[in-house]
C-alpha cells in the first residue's frame, strides 16, 4: 500500500498508469475504512485544480476536493448556487463535512448523496479526464452506474471538477431534507429544485428526489407539468401529487415505508420548488 | 480563636466552588490523561477474538480450528467442546463459556482465539470452521409462548425465562363497576445503554497468585463471584480491577459476562494477558440491552377520575439468554402501580425465550416503558372524562404516610409539589395554540431488595492518612455520575473538612468494601449512608485520640481541632500521634447501613427499599402536519431527590437522563430483519445530538428524607423515567392521535394523522 | 509509486515536527494511539459516527479514525494533548469543569476539541453555532446543556 499525494495532475496519471488498475485516486477518503484497500491511493485534495471555488465563462466551478465546508460557505455558492450550500451543510457531521468533498460524494455513488441531490438539480457537469490524458464532460445525473457504483473508474479515471450555470436574475435553487435526526443521519428523503421564472412563469425547472433509485432522480414529468404554471398553492399541490406519482420507492426497515416515503417525496420536492422559485422572484433571499 | 482557613486545594487544577464540588477525576478526563479500558497494555498482551454464530438457531455438527491453531502468532484456540461445562447466568444461570450443541442468536459466542495482535486474531477467527445444520428460529416473543414454537432450552419448557401472576384488591369487581375502563396496547422496543467506550477486557493470570481483570463495570464485586464460578477459582483469588469507565448506565452493571470469561480463559490457556475488546457493532449485536416488552393494560376509574384499578398482561423479550430481564420484567410489571394510589392491581408477565441478542438492563430498569403505557392510559381516561390531566394525577398520585398497593411505605414525599412546579414552569394554565402538552410522573426505589434479600445495605471505611487528608474506601463505583464527589462532600460535611481532602477509594474489588454495586439508584441513599456513618465513626476517634494528646477535652471546625484552652491541633498531627501509639494503625471509621425496614414476602408484597425519590416531568411539543415530525420545545423535570448534595452534578444528571428519555421517546429502538440486528450503528441506531434536545429546566423540590445520607436521595435513574408518558401524552395532544409504539417516529404520527392504516 | 508496505510520514504534531514510519493506510487514530502512545483521543466507533477521535488537521475537526496516516504527510495535527502542557490547562477544559461538563468523560477530548477548533475559526459563537460545532460528537452522560454552557463560557474567558 502506498499513498501519494500528488502535486500535479501528471502525478496522479503517471500514479494511476503504473498502478495499473490497482491504484485508485482519493479525495477526502473517508469512506476508505469501508472496502477493500487497493495497492495504492492518490490523493488529489493537494492540487490547487481540485480546490478552487470560481465563476469563470458562464460557469461555477468547483474542484471536485473541495470539502463541504468549503463548498457550504463559499459566498459564491451562496448567492449563485444556494442548493448546493445547503446539501453541503447537512451531510454527516463538521468533521465528515470538513474533510469530504463534492467529488468524492458523486464518485461515491450514495443512492442519497446530499451534494451529489444538489449537483444534479442545479445541472451539474463532471469534468473527467483518463490515464490515456483523454478530457471529457459529463452530466452528474449520468454517473450512476449501479447502487453505490459510480461510472467514473477510479484506478483510470481522475474527476477533476465540477461546473454548472449559476443562478442569476430570475433564476433560484434550494435543496431539502427529511431524516430522523438532526445530524449524523442520512435522510429518508432529500430533494433539490432549480427554477428559472419569467415574468412570474416557469420557463425552466429541474427537480431532483432521493433515493427513490440508485441514483438521485430526475423528476422530468414533474418538471414539465409545471412549466409555463406560476408557483402558486396550486401548482405546489400538483407538484406533491405528480412527484409521489413519478416514482417508485422501496421499504425500508431502517428508514420508513414506502408509502410514507412516497409522501414525504410529494412534499420535499415542493418544498424544494416552493423556496427555490421564491429565491427566483428575490434574489435578495438567494443567500439567506 | 484563630482557625486555620482550610486547604483550598491540593490538586493543581482542582477548584471547589460549594456544592459545585468536582472530583479530582474530571480534570483527568477533560485533558486526555484518564485511562479507561481500551486504553490499557499490558507486556506481553495478547488480542482476543470471539468468533459468533451466523445463524440464529443451528446446531453445531462440527468446529475445526486446525488451520487457525497453525497461524503464526495464534496463542490459544478455545471452543465449547473443550471447556469445562460450567453454566452461569445472572438471575438464571442459562449461558455457558462458548456454545456447546446449538447456538441460539446472531451473535452468539462459539469460539475464541488469542493471538499476538489483531490482525492476526481476525484472520485466526475467520481460519476456524464450523459446521452448522440450522434449526427453526423464533423472534416474536408471543410466538415463541405458544404450542409447537422452536425451543430454545431444553430446561426452559415452551420458552418461559420467567413469569409471574399476582392480583392484588379483587379486580374483577373493581372493573365491573367502574364507570369508565380505558385500555391500550404498547409496544416498546429494545433498548441500547450505548455507552460511547465500548467493552474492553484485560485478563491477567498468574497460576500462583490468581487472575485479575482490568475491565470498568458497575458491580465489580456481583461480576466477580460469577467469574469465579464460572472458572471455578476460589473468590479471592480473582480480582477485579477498574480502569475509567466510558459511561455505563445499567448496561454496565454486568456489562458482557462472555467477555469476561473469555478472556479470563484466553488468558489461563495462553499464559499471557489477553485483552477483548467488542467493535461498535458487537456492542450492538452481541451486548445486552434491555428487553422489549408488549404491554396490554387497562384501567378502571371513576367519573371524577379516581382511579379503581389497574390490570396488565405484559410479554417482555428475553432474548437467547436471560441476564437481568426476570427483574427488568418484575420492575417494568409493578413499579409504577406505585405512583397512584391504585387500590387493585392484576398483572400477569411472562417472559420468553427468542432467537435474537441477550438482553441485560438499562437506567431505570423497564420502569421507563412501563411510565410511556400507564401515563398514556392516564391522559386517554382524562380525555374521555373531560378531566385535566394535572388534576387527575393531582387526585391519585401518592403522599406521605400511603402504603401502596404493593406494599411500598411512602416516607417523605413531595410529588404533588412536583407536579405543580412541573405544570406552573411549562405553563399548564395558558398554553399555547398550535402546541401540545403532557406531564407524567414517577416513582423509583433507591436501592431495592430484589438483587439479594439477605443483602440490603452498604458498608464503608474511612481512614485518617498520615498527612490529614482523609481516604474512603467504599465498593460504590463513579463513573461521571458524580456518585464519588457526592461521597467526598459527605464525609467533609461529617469530619468539618472540605471536600477536596477526601480522596474516594472504590478501585479493587480485593481491597474494596463489597458493594451490590451502581445500580438500582442505590448509591446515594445506601452507599452515601455508610459513607455519613464510616465518616461520623472517624469523627469520634479522632476527638478521642485528640484529647488524649491534647489532655483535654477537643472540639472541631475546618478541619482542626481546638482544646478548651485554645491548643490548635491538625489531623496530620493526631494521625502521626495514634500511628506511633499503636505501632502502625491508622484511624479508621467503619460505616455500615443494614436498613431495617426493607422487607417483602413471597408474593413480592412489602417494602422493597429504604426510600423512594418522586418526579414530575412537563413537555411543550409541536407536530408538523406534514410530516409528522416532532419536535418537542421545552421540557421541565421536577424532582424530589431529598436534599440535593451537589448541585452542578444533578443537573448533570438530569440533563443527561432527560435525553436518554428524549432518544427512547422519539429515535431509539432496536430493529431486527429475521433475527438480524438492522440498525448495528451508532448512525443507524440513533441516539440524539446537540441539535435533538429541547430546552430542559431541572427543578428539584428538597423534602429532606432521613433515610438517606443528610436528608438526600437517588436521581440518577428516576431522571429518564416520566420523559417517555410526558412526551406521548404532549404528542397526542399536539397531534390528536395517540401512538402506542415507541419510538414515537414521525412516520407513526403522520401516519395515525392520516388514518393510514398501520404498515410497520 | 512503489511497493513498500510502510512510509515515512513528516507532519507537525502539536506544534512539533513528527517523522514516522507508517502504513499509510492505517488511520491516523490508530498512529496517535498505537504508534505515538497519544491515548487521549479516544475511539468510540472507528466509522466517523461518534467523534470522540476528533483531533485538529490544519486547525479543522476531523474524525482522526476516518484519515488515512498518509493524508497527514505535511500537514498540521493537533490533539488533545496539546490543551495542557506545563501544567496549565486550556480555558476551554478549565469551563468543562466549572460548568459540569464533564461525565464519564470519554467523549470529552473529542468534544473539546471540537470546541477548540470552533473557537479558533469563530471566537463569539452563539449557542445555536455552539451546537452545530458539537453535533457531530455524541455524548451519552449529559445531554450537551452543561457542554454547551462551558463552551459559551470558555469563548467569553478567552
Amino acid at each position: 500500500m502506498s499513498y501519494l499525494i500528488a502535486s500535479n495532475l501528471d502525478e496522479v496519471i503517471s500514479s494511476l498508469r503504473d498502478g495499473s488498475g490497482k491504484a485508485r485516486v482519493v479525495a477526502g477518503a473517508t469512506d476508505l475504512y469501508l472496502q477493500d484497500l487497493p495497492y495504492g491511493l492518490v490523493d488529489l485534495s493537494a492540487l490547487p485544480e481540485t480546490t478552487v471555488i470560481e465563476e469563470k465563462d458562464g460557469f461555477v466551478k468547483l474542484g471536485a476536493a473541495v470539502t463541504h465546508t468549503a463548498a457550504a460557505s463559499s459566498p459564491l455558492v451562496l448567492s449563485r448556487a444556494r442548493a448546493l450550500a445547503e446539501g453541503c451543510e447537512t451531510i454527516g457531521s463538521l468533521q465528515i463535512r470538513n474533510i469530504g468533498t463534492i467529488g468524492g460524494n458523486v464518485v461515491n455513488a450514495a443512492p442519497a448523496a446530499d451534494a451529489a441531490v444538489a449537483l444534479i438539480g442545479l445541472g451539474a457537469e463532471a469534468v473527467i479526464i483518463d490515464i490515456e490524458g483523454n478530457r471529457r464532460q459529463e452530466s452528474v445525473e449520468n454517473l450512476y452506474w449501479a447502487y453505490n457504483r459510480s461510472v467514473v473508474d477510479s484506478t483510470r479515471e481522475v474527476m477533476l471538477s465540477l461546473q454548472f450555470k449559476p443562478c442569476l436574475g430570475g433564476e433560484g435553487s434550494a435543496f431539502t431534507r427529511f431524516a430522523a435526526r438532526r445530524a449524523l443521519a442520512l435522510p429518508m428523503v432529500n430533494a433539490s429544485a432549480r427554477v428559472k421564472l419569467e415574468n412570474g412563469l416557469v420557463k425552466e425547472a429541474r427537480l431532483v428526489a432521493a433515493p427513490v433509485n440508485p441514483a438521485p432522480t430526475r423528476l422530468l414529468k414533474t418538471e414539465e407539468l409545471i412549466i409555463g404554471r406560476s408557483i402558486n398553492e396550486e401548482t405546489i399541490s400538483m407538484v406533491e401529487k405528480a412527484a409521489a406519482e413519478e416514482v417508485e420507492v422501496r421499504d425500508s426497515l431502517l428508514r420508513c415505508s414506502a408509502r410514507y416515503r412516497l409522501h414525504l417525496v410529494g412534499v420535499l420536492v415542493s418544498r424544494a420548488l416552493k423556496t427555490a422559485a421564491d429565491r427566483a422572484l428575490d434574489p435578495g433571499k438567494a443567500g439567506e | 480563636m484563630i482557625l486555620k482557613t482550610p486547604e483550598k486545594n491540593t490538586h493543581q487544577y482542582g477548584k471547589v466552588e460549594g456544592t459545585g464540588y468536582q472530583s479530582p477525576e474530571v480534570w483527568s478526563k477533560v485533558t486526555g490523561k484518564a485511562v479507561y479500558g481500551i486504553d490499557l497494555a499490558m507486556p506481553g498482551m495478547l488480542h482476543g477474538k470471539i468468533l459468533r454464530s451466523p445463524h440464529p438457531h443451528a446446531r453445531i455438527k462440527k468446529v475445526d480450528t486446525t488451520a487457525a491453531k497453525a497461524l503464526p502468532g495464534v496463542r490459544a484456540v478455545l471452543t465449547g467442546a473443550e471447556l469445562e461445562n460450567r453454566p452461569f447466568g445472572i438471575a438464571v444461570e442459562d449461558e455457558l463459556p462458548l456454545a456447546v450443541d446449538s447456538v441460539r442468536y446472531i451473535g452468539d459466542e462459539v469460539a475464541a482465539v488469542a493471538a499476538v495482535d489483531l490482525r492476526t486474531a481476525e484472520r485466526a477467527i475467520k481460519a476456524i470452521k464450523v459446521e452448522y445444520e440450522e434449526l427453526p428460529a423464533v423472534y416474536d416473543p408471543s410466538e415463541a409462548l405458544q404450542v409447537g414454537a422452536p425451543q430454545l432450552h431444553d430446561n426452559f419448557p415452551g420458552n418461559v425465562a420467567w413469569q409471574r401472576e399476582m392480583e392484588r384488591g379483587s379486580s374483577d369487581a373493581v372493573f365491573a363497576g367502574a364507570d369508565l375502563v380505558v385500555e391500550e396496547n404498547f409496544t416498546i422496543p429494545a433498548i441500547n445503554a450505548t455507552y460511547l467506550e465500548p467493552i474492553a477486557c484485560v485478563a491477567v493470570d498468574d497460576p500462583y497468585t490468581g487472575i485479575t481483570l482490568h475491565t470498568a463495570l458497575q458491580s465489580p464485586d456481583a461480576v466477580r463471584n460469577i467469574v469465579a464460578k464460572a472458572l471455578n477459582y476460589p473468590l479471592s483469588k480473582v480480582n477485579i480491577n477498574g480502569p475509567v469507565m466510558g459511561g455505563g448506565f445499567g448496561g454496565r452493571v454486568y456489562g458482557n459476562l462472555k467477555v469476561y470469561i473469555l478472556s479470563a480463559l484466553l488468558a489461563i490457556n495462553s499464559g499471557s494477558p489477553v485483552k477483548i475488546q467488542l467493535t461498535r457493532e458487537e456492542e450492538f449485536t452481541a451486548g445486552r440491552p434491555m428487553i422489549a416488552a408488549a404491554i396490554k393494560m387497562k384501567m378502571a376509574v371513576k367519573s371524577d377520575g379516581t382511579i379503581l384499578g389497574r390490570e396488565a398482561d405484559i410479554i417482555t423479550d428475553n432474548g437467547a439468554y436471560s441476564g437481568q430481564a426476570p427483574w427488568v420484567s418484575k420492575t417494568l410489571s409493578e413499579r409504577n402501580d406505585s405512583v397512584y394510589r391504585i387500590p387493585s392491581i392484576k398483572t400477569r408477565v411472562r417472559l420468553a425465550y427468542t432467537n435474537k441478542i441477550p438482553t441485560g438492563q438499562y437506567r431505570a430498569y423497564g420502569n421507563q416503558a412501563a411510565n410511556f403505557a400507564a401515563e398514556s392510559l392516564i391522559d386517554m381516561a382524562a380525555k374521555k372524562l373531560g378531566l385535566d390531566p394535572l388534576e387527575m394525577r393531582l387526585k391519585n398520585c401518592v403522599r406521605e404516610g400511603d402504603i401502596t398497593v404493593h406494599g411500598l411505605k411512602i416516607g417523605k414525599c413531595g410529588l404533588s409539589e412536583c407536579l405543580q412546579a412541573a405544570a406552573r414552569e411549562i405553563g399548564w394554565d395558558h398554553k399555547k395554540t398550535g402546541r401540545g402538552y403532557g406531564l407524567s410522573v414517577a416513582i423509583h426505589a433507591n436501592g431495592s431488595l430484589v438483587f439479594d434479600k439477605k443483602f440490603r445495605g452498604a458498608s464503608a471505611l474511612a481512614r485518617l492518612e498520615l498527612d490529614g487528608r482523609v481516604t474512603l474506601f467504599s465498593g460504590e463505583q463513579d463513573y461521571g455520575q458524580g456518585t464519588h464527589a457526592a461521597f467526598a462532600q459527605i464525609a467533609a460535611r461529617a469530619l468539618d473538612v472540605n471536600p477536596s481532602q477526601v480522596t474516594v477509594e472504590s478501585k479493587e474489588t480485593k481491597t474494596a468494601p463489597f458493594s451490590t454495586g451502581a445500580l438500582a439508584m442505590r448509591q446515594t441513599t445506601v452507599g452515601g449512608k455508610a459513607i455519613q456513618l464510616a465518616a461520623e465513626d472517624l469523627r469520634e476517634k479522632i476527638f478521642k485520640a485528640a484529647a488524649e494528646l491534647a489532655g483535654e477535652p477537643v472540639t472541631m471546625g475546618n478541619g482542626v481541632l481546638y482544646s478548651i484552652t485554645g491548643q490548635n491541633l491538625e489531623l496530620a498531627e493526631i494521625a502521626y500521634h495514634y500511628h506511633n501509639t499503636t505501632s502502625g494503625l491508622s484511624l479508621t471509621g467503619e460505616g455500615k447501613f443494614v436498613p431495617e425496614e426493607s422487607d417483602y414476602d413471597e408474593s413480592g408484597y412489602g417494602n422493597i427499599s429504604v426510600a423512594y425519590s418522586y418526579a414530575a416531568h412537563a413537555v411543550e411539543v409541536e407536530v408538523d402536519k406534514t410530516t409528522g415530525a416532532l419536535t418537542i420545545n421545552r421540557l421541565v423535570a421536577a424532582h424530589d431527590s431529598g436534599r440535593i448534595v451537589n448541585h452542578l452534578t444533578s443537573r448533570g444528571q438530569v440533563y443527561g437522563g432527560v435525553a436518554q428519555g428524549i432518544g427512547m421517546s422519539c429515535f431509539e429502538g432496536y430493529l431486527f430483519d429475521e433475527g438480524r440486528v438492522a440498525n448495528a450503528s451508532l448512525v443507524d441506531y440513533k441516539i440524539p445530538t446537540a441539535l435533538d434536545l429541547p430546552e430542559i429546566k431541572p427543578l428539584f423540590i428538597e423534602v429532606e428524607d432521613p433515610a438517606g445520607p443528610y436528608g438526600s436521595k437517588g436521581l440518577g435513574e428516576i431522571v429518564m423515567v416520566p420523559v417517555l408518558g410526558a412526551v406521548a401524552n404532549a404528542a397526542a395532544d399536539a397531534a390528536g392521535v395517540w401512538i402506542t409504539d415507541l419510538p414515537l417516529t414521525a412516520e407513526k404520527i403522520y401516519q395515525a394523522m392520516a388514518g393510514w392504516e398501520c404498515e410497520i | 509509486m512503489n511497493n513498500l508496505k510502510k512510509q515515512v510520514l513528516i507532519f507537525q504534531l502539536n506544534g512539533e515536527p513528527m517523522g514516522i514510519l507508517a502504513d499509510p493506510a492505517e488511520s491516523l487514530l490508530t498512529i496517535l494511539r498505537e504508534k505515538l502512545g497519544l491515548y487521549g483521543t479516544k475511539a468510540g466507533c472507528g466509522k466517523g459516527e461518534c467523534g470522540a477521535c476528533t483531533v485538529l488537521l490544519d486547525d479543522r475537526a476531523v474524525n482522526s479514525c476516518l484519515v488515512p496516516a498518509g493524508k497527514v504527510q505535511g500537514r498540521k495535527v493537533e490533539t488533545i494533548e496539546n490543551l495542557s502542557q506545563g501544567g496549565k490547562v486550556h480555558p476551554i477544559q478549565e469551563e468543562f469543569v466549572e460548568k459540569g461538563a464533564v461525565q464519564c468523560g470519554f467523549c470529552s477530548p473529542g468534544m473539546v476539541m471540537s470546541a477548540h477548533a470552533l473557537l479558533k475559526e469563530n471566537p463569539q459563537p452563539n449557542p445555536e453555532q455552539v451546537r452545530v460545532a458539537i453535533s457531530g460528537n455524541l455524548c451519552r452522560c449529559s445531554g450537551y446543556k452543561q457542554i454547551e454552557e462551558a463552551i459559551l463560557s470558555a469563548a467569553e474567558k478567552m
